[in-house]
């Protein structure tokens, strides 16, 4: 039984090695992350198996090294034996304490350091690393881990039950290791089955899972060396060696914590829990119930509940055999039939012509002279241009082409209207769409021309890329109904469009020149017209007053002829007396009396009155 | 007895599992798969379904992608014939035409290594076509002169040549410009001529406002002389025909010339006396010769 153990270690250690080689070959070929932290965690279980082989080396030589003395005592004589140092006859012994003393201590420091530094820098690979499981090697890795999961498991769980005997706790590190091997590798034939399936990012999650449990055991070696130090060593005691992790123990023997927990319900209850026959039943029927729970896991992949607003389509054995519309559905389980759901009630959109940019658009104002997302510029012709750059530029070294640039925003909205047309015609449908719909921009917007595509172009142009790009779409047959394209945003580079700007102020600028002089021109025109309207009516009064007072006047004189003919001289005198008096009413009079008609008589008529009368030399009588 | 029924009842399901694995393969209604038997391709299968294989490493599955795959290659630097340097991308819709030709000529039949072949050629392409092309092929508001589904169509018939010469079981099902433009360079000197075709519209604007308004003013003021000088007309005419009315009445005057000289005289008279006229008289005048001639009451001497 002693050799035994000696060699089931050994049968560990080889085990250990040429599995850890062939799972570190079927990571490089599979390039599996779970694969990766399966084979460190085998590299650990190789370093185990060989320390417990080799101390189990050490206490076998010490044992036989104790039978050959107690031969030799009985042999000479005890008293001539014990004459000897302890040393000298006790090599092998001496050996083996060192070897605890020093060799294992520093063998548990240096698995903390490749636990600890394998979780650190295994954490790191996992998320920098964005290579995945190649599809078409996926299967054979998954069965060639599942494989070594199944070897380690037969092997592991039988130095297990080996190591429950007495004198064989050497063997329970290894054994722990190898069966905790195992469950991780079959933990990564799950992964890369998980990749191969519906949850790509299985293997992952396996891997990171992996590096924590790693991480742990690196803790937990810390804790053991540091309690280590203060441990009361009572002579004849066996101490756990240092290297046998009881986190490993517990993964590869759960039933070990069921044993625990019952220890512990006992205690805490006050009476034999661990006796009652629930608790007999339930560990009795362990196995079965989590047989039970998988068998449930499968049988829930039987059903399918559809979500409003999507659509899935369901393969049987990798053909579609049915569309499954909202609602529950049943099925075979995973893998016979699977689901692959889509949303195609939903409104799906994307923009054409700029990246949107969560800064820019909390802006409230959209602006051209202002950039309000990523924006690209689109070539766009220009008539004007193109006609004229005929001639010879000679004035620059660098010759504009004859085209525009135009920046846009063109979403475009559609809906998936054959969920099967969409998931089997095109590996990127949805690439594939916004591809189509951005060749239909680009080729409208060659064709047209700068100014018509700011003005009149515009309007019809929303219509005529909607269409185009159903066409394109179905050409591609996406399955896919355009609902609507947007053409709202449509304008110069952020660089020119200030300028754009300008001439519509200059636009305006005319307009509001012209209205001004058409302004003075209305009130020029009144004014000739009221002027005009007002000298042909003085001439119209003028003519009335004319004519009327010539009539008048003939009338008078009529009705005056017989009185001057009556008495002529008398009339004449009347008449000029009364129009004398009347005219010279109001007139300044100056009348001279000179009896001297040969005086010179000056009269400053600009003088005022009084100051010319005070001069005048009144004749006196 | 019951333990060992579930243990057995496992292993069991682990062997199926297994086996299952090992003998059978799914393709799906996306997939096309290949089977090789010690490396040479013996069997296709573009239908899906599951199909029974040798295991590993007799009989090996390599399973692709059916469905038109989506390419974009690079947005890179051309030359057209016109001297102008043109960025373009273009977007390929490609398949795997034969799978088996697939998997040999192809690396492991990794579809990255497709693309990479296939941005080889597609760039060759469209820069030999783009070439032999002047922008105005491209970028034309004249429908006439506009090829772009020509110049698309030249660039798959290349490609589409050029993987048929090859044999790598690929090919293009369509084509075409992801995005044209400009180099940075280019595209100052655009932004600039556009600049100065705006500050064209500007001085447009800016001059035909002032010649307009100048021209309203004009003709206004011109059509104001005009209905002036109508209104003139037409008051000279009115004023005329005042005239002619009171001419009429002259006759009555002749009956009698003495007075009626003596009467226009008296008018006159009134008329050019106003209330600012100064008047000089001597005595003589009448009726201020009463200053001399008139009786006074002192005693006679």
């Amino acid at each position: 039984m002693d050799r035994n153990i000696q060699k089931n270690g050994l049968v560990n250690l080889a085990a250990a090695i040429l599995i850890f080689i062939a799972a570190f070959a079927v990571t490089v070929f599979s390039n599996s992350l779970s694969g990766q932290a399966a084979s460190v965690f085998l590299g650990l279980a190789v370093l185990v198996t060989f320390a417990s082989w080799f101390q189990m080396r050490l206490e076998e030589s010490e044992r036989l090294e104790r039978l050959e003395v107690e031969d030799m005592a009985r042999v000479k004589g005890e008293a001539a034996l014990f004459q000897s140092k302890e040393s000298e006859l006790f090599p092998a012994r001496r050996a083996r304490e060192q070897f605890e003393k020093f060799i294992v201590p520093a063998f548990a420091i240096l698995l903390f350091i490749l636990e600890g530094g394998g979780a650190f820098l295994l954490w790191r690979y996992v998320h920098k690393n964005t290579h995945v499981i190649a599809p078409d090697r996926a299967m054979s890795s998954l069965a060639l881990f599942a494989i070594f999961a199944l070897l380690l498991f037969l092997l592991g769980r039988f130095s297990v039950t080996i190591a429950r005997l007495e004198g064989h706790r050497l063997l329970r590190p290894g054994a722990s290791f190898l069966l905790a091997a195992a469950y991780v590798c079959f933990g990564s034939a799950l992964a890369i089955a998980g990749v191969k399936t519906e949850f790509a990012s299985a293997d992952l999650w396996v891997a990171r899972a992996l590096c924590v449990l790693l991480a742990l055991m690196a803790v937990e070696v810390l804790l053991t060396l540091l309690l280590e130090i203060y441990r009361p060593r009572v002579r004849g005691k066996v101490a756990r060696p240092l290297y046998d992790s009881r986190v490993i123990g517990l993964l590869a023997q759960p039933e070990s914590l069921f044993t625990t927990a019952a220890q512990t319900l006992d205690y805490q209850f006050g009476f034999k829990v661990s006796e009652t026959w629930f608790f007999q039943v339930l560990k009795e029927n362990l196995p079965l119930l989590l047989l039970a729970q998988f068998a449930v896991l499968i049988l829930s992949t039987s059903v399918v509940f559809v979500e409003p607003g999507e659509q899935a389509v369901l393969e049987h054995f990798g053909r579609p055999s049915a569309t499954l519309d909202s609602g529950a559905h049943f099925k075979l389980p995973w893998p016979l039939d699977r689901v692959y759901r889509y949303r195609t009630d939903q409104i799906q959109t994307f923009v054409v012509g700029y990246v949107p940019d969560a800064e820019s658009e909390k802006a409230n104002i959209i602006l051209w002279s202002t950039t309000h997302a990523k924006e690209e510029n689109f070539l766009v012709g220009n008539r004007a241009t193109a006609t004229v750059q005929t001639d010879n530029d000679t004035t620059s070294t660098l010759k504009a082409p004859p085209v525009s640039l135009i920046t846009v925003s063109i979403p475009v909205q559609f809906q998936i209207t054959d969920v099967r047309a969409w998931a089997y015609q095109n590996a990127d449908p949805a690439a594939m769409l916004q591809n189509v719909a951005t060749r239909e921009v680009v080729q409208f917007l060659s064709g047209q021309d700068l100014g018509d595509v700011l003005s009149d172009a515009r309007l019809v142009a929303a219509q005529r890329l909607q269409s185009r790009i159903q066409g394109a779409a179905d050409d591609c047959h996406l399955g896919v109904k355009i609902l609507f394209v947007g053409l709202q945003d449509i304008h110069p580079p952020v660089g020119v469009a200030g300028d754009y700007e300008r001439v519509v102020g200059a636009e305006q600028q005319m307009i509001a020149k012209t209205n001004t002089a058409v302004a003075a021109a209305i009130r020029t025109n009144t004014l000739s017209g009221a002027m005009a309207f007002s000298a042909t009516n003085v001439a119209e009064a003028f003519r009335i007053q004319r004519a009327t007072a010539a009539a008048a006047r003939a009338a008078l004189f009529t009705n005056q002829i017989p009185a001057f003919e009556a008495a002529p001289s008398v009339y004449k005198q009347r008449a000029y007396f009364q129009a004398f008096a009347d005219s010279t009413k109001n007139a300044r009079k100056y009348i001279l009396l000179t009896t001297n008609t040969e005086d010179v008589v000056i009269l400053n008529l600009e003088d005022s009155i009084a100051d010319m009368l005070n001069r005048v030399n009144v004749p006196t009588e | 007895m019951k333990r060992n029924l579930i243990t057995f009842a496992i292993g069991a399901m682990l062997v199926v599992v297994f086996a299952l694995l090992l003998f059978v393969f799914q393709v799906r209604q996306s997939e096309v798969a290949v089977v090789t038997t010690f490396g040479k391709p013996v069997a296709t299968h573009t239908n899906a379904g599951a199909y029974f294989k040798l295991p590993w490493p007799i009989q090996k599955v390599y399973k692709f992608d059916q469905r038109i795959q989506n390419f974009e290659d690079k947005y890179s630097e051309n030359y057209t014939r016109d001297n102008v340097t043109l960025l373009a991308s273009v977007y390929v819709g490609w398949r795997i035409s034969d799978p088996s030709r697939f998997l040999l000529t192809i690396r492991n039949g990794s579809m990255v290594d497709a693309q990479q072949k296939l941005e080889g050629i597609l760039r060759s392409a469209k820069i030999a076509v783009i070439a032999s092309n002047e922008l105005s092929s491209l970028v034309n508001p004249d429908p006439q002169q506009l090829k772009f589904e020509e110049i698309e169509n030249k660039i798959k018939a290349t490609v589409q040549a050029q993987l048929a010469t090859n044999n790598i079981g690929m090919s293009v099902e369509f084509l075409g410009f992801k995005k044209i433009g400009l180099p940075d360079s280019v595209t100052q000197t655009v932004f600039d001529r556009m600049k100065s075709e705006r500050q064209q519209w500007i001085s447009k604007y800016d001059s035909e406002g002032n010649a307009e308004a100048q021209k309203i003013r004009s003709a206004a003021e011109r059509q104001a002389a005009e209905t002036v000088a109508q209104a003139e007309l037409q008051a000279n005419q009115i004023r005329a025909a005042g005239e002619a009315e009171a001419a009429k009445t002259f006759t009555v005057f002749q009956q009698n010339p003495e007075l009626a000289n003596f009467l226009l005289r008296i008018d006159a008279l009134q008329k050019s006396l106003n209330q600012k006229s100064t008047l000089v008289f001597d005595e003589r005048t009448a009726p201020f010769d009463l200053f001399t001639h008139l009786p006074t009451n002192s005693p006679a001497k």
